[in-house]
């Protein structure tokens, strides 16, 4: 119990120490980096609560992300207050998975995987059909564009997105969600109304990527509209997950530090090549740290006292 | 003849079998009783290749088989029919005994041995194009004995044969089982939890306790000793 | 007559889907390996049928002789260092990891095209091409006709395959019941190499039939997404009811272009894809759920 209380501490402590960041520095390249690092926090903490907490493996993420940004993005510029917006977006991504959802979850492993990506490819190519050209912003909000409110926006989402997950996954709702992730079917032998903790965490999870699609709609100033609907926001919310650890609370925060930097390194240095070179550190990581880089300890400590004996597998 | 020598096997970081010797004779029935949890499927699924012992070694009439793959170990003669039956539920009858005969030897004479096992199991050949998943409990544990009986093996490994049957059928198989040992001289070796049946059944048996053998012995003697009366039949010696 | 014409190429369509999907479908459904880069496959197989065309004048159907056991090598090379080493793993973590790791396969396949090839569109003009079947006021191009009878064949071939000869049965055992598989002599190694490879090899059918259309580097993830959706109206595991839903979504996207105009047949697809997920969960041509 105290150690949990020093660590929400320690948390308040930075955030608060983050909010005060923009009374220090002025250098936009640091405020443009640090609002993608809380964008990928707040994106692969939402994608933990349901992949991680309850098991269930969504690899439609761009498409909540897509959806929060795609209605955000049309009321703001039609003149709608961005807070407004944005919560509306949020909410878009709250109804598309209560249409996926309902359906989807009752079916177990694979299905929800397929079903999730299907969703999110379908999204991207549907969007692109229909608006594929480039959202630009009215003449008199890029007037009034400034780095500092989307930086406090982004710090908003991203400590909102934490606070309520950590509470949910160690509440009852938690244990329920973790219960249904060990053994779906002894869960409901025992009673545990395992397609209730589903939702509630496809719904959170939903909500917050949608704020993060928000956030992306205010940040950039023009970009294609199919651009936040791309697969790469499926797939980078589970590798940033994947580096830090599945279902542990702060894997996603470390996994979005390591990435962040490691994409930005390779954009500033290979150029063309970069998403090829990319694409191999992918891979690497994925088939040599298999439980992430907080397997690690682990993973040494099976090296040297190597005793397995299982074959055959 | 089946040689086991002192084999230690893990299960991943935990070891189930400590220092385990057993000779099986090759034309006879053996069985290997012991509680749940003692080790003794641990000690089958060695002799067929899923475990590899970390200590010790098996041989089979002469040749090294715990460093060979399962498949391999197939090829040598040993077959194993798997606790809970583990049929390919979707498939029929006669493919699962097709899937039995899959190694080079087994497959020319796979007509000539199906023949034999719906001769044995007459109610197989009535069922023979219906899914596996079909049958009554019964059937799938004489299917899954045919199955592995199709690689023509000299030795016939049977993990808990009488798991979840009824007392009528398990005599039954048993004592189909006793005939496919008499008249082919395929030999056998029976791990089981039921102890009566497993010791009527057999000539020779030996007693594993928490991954060490604590007795060997003619079965018909194990089932009189105090040893096996107290530990597993719940009565008191005389 | 303009509705029968609609139709003709949302079979077309339809059929070209299946070829694509029908080795996801057999990876996933074997192996329960999620191979997202299997449109990606396909788009580097077409390349070839374009390049053997440029540079040596072979007909794509013709180098299909080079590109299947091409793929094939490049499917045993996938699975020996990548995905052989999850099978270790619990279901749930082997789809995961597949998946991702195929993902990143997906990028640099797609980043090497472009390097490679430019991100122009290409594609193969054979003496055949743009000839058409007249039947009534019907007009059925020859390529389609091709495509259509391509599917057929390869499906139920493979259908065959998997259910009526040793090998196919044997590959079957080891999907339902690895460790067993092994108990009864089966090489399950080889197995299981030999049957991703063909997965992957069956690409070489889809890239044929892409190469006379257009290819280009971005195609891929195109074509994995109508496969994925052809997985769901299937069912995973059902290897015939992957062509009856490629027909499914060619013709219902077909009446949507007829219908509604080009821009939507996304949603069209999206639609009957929601509507099966509600009505069938476990797809249209399988007959229990959970997988």
């Amino acid at each position: 119990m105290v150690e949990r209380k020093k660590g929400l501490v320690l948390a308040a402590a930075v955030i608060v120490a983050l909010a005060l960041v923009p009374f220090f520095t002025v250098r936009e390249y640091v405020f443009s980096i640090l609002c993608m690092l809380f964008l990928y926090v707040t994106l692969s903490q939402s994608w933990n609560i349901l992949g991680g907490y309850t098991g269930q493996i969504n690899v439609g993420q761009a498409a909540f992300f897509g959806m929060g940004a795609l209605v955000a993005r049309l009321l703001w510029v039609a003149g709608v207050p961005f807070y407004l917006s944005i919560l509306a977006g949020g909410l878009g991504s709250v109804i598309l998975a209560i249409i996926i959802g309902l359906p989807a979850l009752k079916l177990r492993g694979h299905y929800f995987a397929i079903g999730t990506l299907a969703v999110a490819t379908i999204a991207q190519i549907t969007v692109g059909n229909i608006l594929p050209g480039i959202s630009f912003l009215p003449a008199q909000q890029m007037a009034t564009y400034s780095l500092i409110p989307r930086y406090y926006v982004f710090l908003i989402i991203m400590a909102a997105a934490l606070a309520v997950i950590y509470f949910t996954v160690n509440s009852r709702v938690g244990l329920g969600m973790e219960a249904t992730r060990d053994d779906e079917e002894a869960a409901q032998m025992v009673g545990v109304n395992t397609f209730k903790y589903k939702m509630i965490a496809f719904l959170i999870s939903s909500f917050f990527a949608g704020l993060a699609g928000g956030g992306f709609a205010y940040f950039n100033a023009s970009y294609y509209w199919y651009l936040p609907f791309t697969l790469m926001w499926c797939f980078e919310p589970i590798l940033i997950v994947f580096i830090g650890g599945v279902g542990s609370f702060l894997g996603p925060v470390i996994g979005s530090v390591c990435y962040v930097l490691l994409k930005e390194l390779f954009a500033l240095t290979l150029g063309e090549a970069n998403l090829l070179i990319f694409g191999i550190v992918f891979i690497l990581t994925i088939l040599f740290f298999p439980k992430g880089v907080i397997g690690l300890p682990a993973k040494l400590r099976q090296l040297f006292y190597r005793r397995g004996n299982v074959v055959g597998r | 003849m089946l040689e086991i020598t002192g084999i230690d096997v893990f299960h991943g970081d935990l070891q189930a079998v400590w220092d385990v010797s057993l000779i099986i004779e090759g034309k006879g029935i053996t069985t290997l009783i012991g509680s749940n949890g003692s080790g003794k499927s641990t000690v089958l699924a060695t002799i067929a290749g899923l475990l590899k012992p970390v200590r010790g070694s098996i041989s089979f009439d002469g040749v090294r088989i715990d460093t060979l793959p399962a498949h391999k170990i197939v090829d040598a003669g040993i077959a194993m029919v798997p606790e809970g039956r583990r049929l390919f539920r979707e498939m029929t009858v006669m493919d699962n005994l097709e899937m039995g005969a899959i190694t080079k030897r087994a497959r020319q004479m796979k007509n000539e041995t199906m023949a034999w096992i719906f001769d044995v199991f007459p109610i197989l050949k009535e069922r023979a194009r219906q899914r596996a998943d079909t049958l009554s409990g019964g059937e799938q544990q004489m299917l899954a004995i045919g199955r592995s009986l199709m690689s023509q093996p000299r030795l016939l490994l049977v993990d808990e044969l009488s798991l979840g049957l009824a007392p009528v059928v398990v005599q039954k198989i048993s004592q189909t089982l006793d005939e496919i040992n008499k008249t082919k001289g395929i030999g056998i070796f029976l791990v089981e939890q039921n102890v009566v049946m497993a010791l009527e059944l057999a000539e020779t048996g030996h007693i594993i306790e928490n991954g060490r053998i604590v007795g060997t012995g003619k079965a018909s003697e194990l089932l009189a000793s105090d040893q096996v009366r107290q530990a597993y039949l719940g009565m008191e010696g005389e | 007559m303009e509705f029968a014409q609609y139709i003709t190429y949302g079979v077309i369509n339809g059929s070209l889907y299946a070829l694509v999907a029908i080795g996801l479908a057999l990876i996933m459904g074997i192996m329960g390996i999620f191979n997202i880069a299997q449109g990606s496959l396909a788009m580097i197989a077409a390349y070839g049928s374009v390049l053997f065309f440029q540079h040596m004048k072979i007909d794509p159907f013709v180098s299909l002789a080079l590109t299947l056991p091409g793929m094939f090598l490049v499917g045993v090379f996938m699975y020996l260092t990548m995905f052989m080493s999850m099978n270790k793993f619990d279901p749930g973590q082997k789809l995961r990891n597949s998946m991702l790791v195929s993902f990143g396969l997906v990028l640099i396949m797609e980043t090497l095209a472009t390097i490679l090839w430019t991100a122009n569109e290409r594609t193969v003009t054979t003496a055949y091409s743009g000839t058409v079947m007249a039947l009534g006021d019907l007009r059925i191009p020859y390529t389609g006709i091709a495509t259509i009878i391509l599917a057929i064949v390869v499906i139920f071939g493979l259908h065959f395959f998997l259910k009526h000869t040793t090998f196919g049965k044997s590959i079957w055992a080891v999907s339902q019941d690895h460790d067993c598989a092994m108990l009864m002599g089966i090489n399950v190694k080889r197995t299981t190499l030999v049957a991703f490879g063909l997965g992957i090899a069956l690409s070489a059918f889809a890239g044929a039939v892409v190469s006379l259309h257009t290819v280009s580097p971005a195609v891929g993830i195109d074509w994995t997404n109508k496969a994925l959706i052809l997985i769901v109206l299937a069912g995973v595991g059902s290897i015939n009811g992957i062509l009856f839903a490629g027909l499914l979504l060619g013709i219902v996207e077909a009446l949507g272009v007829y219908l509604v105009g080009v821009h939507y047949t996304g949603v069209v697809g999206l639609l009957i894809f929601i509507i099966v997920l509600m009505l069938r969960p476990q797809g249209l041509f399988v007959r229990k759920a959970g997988v």
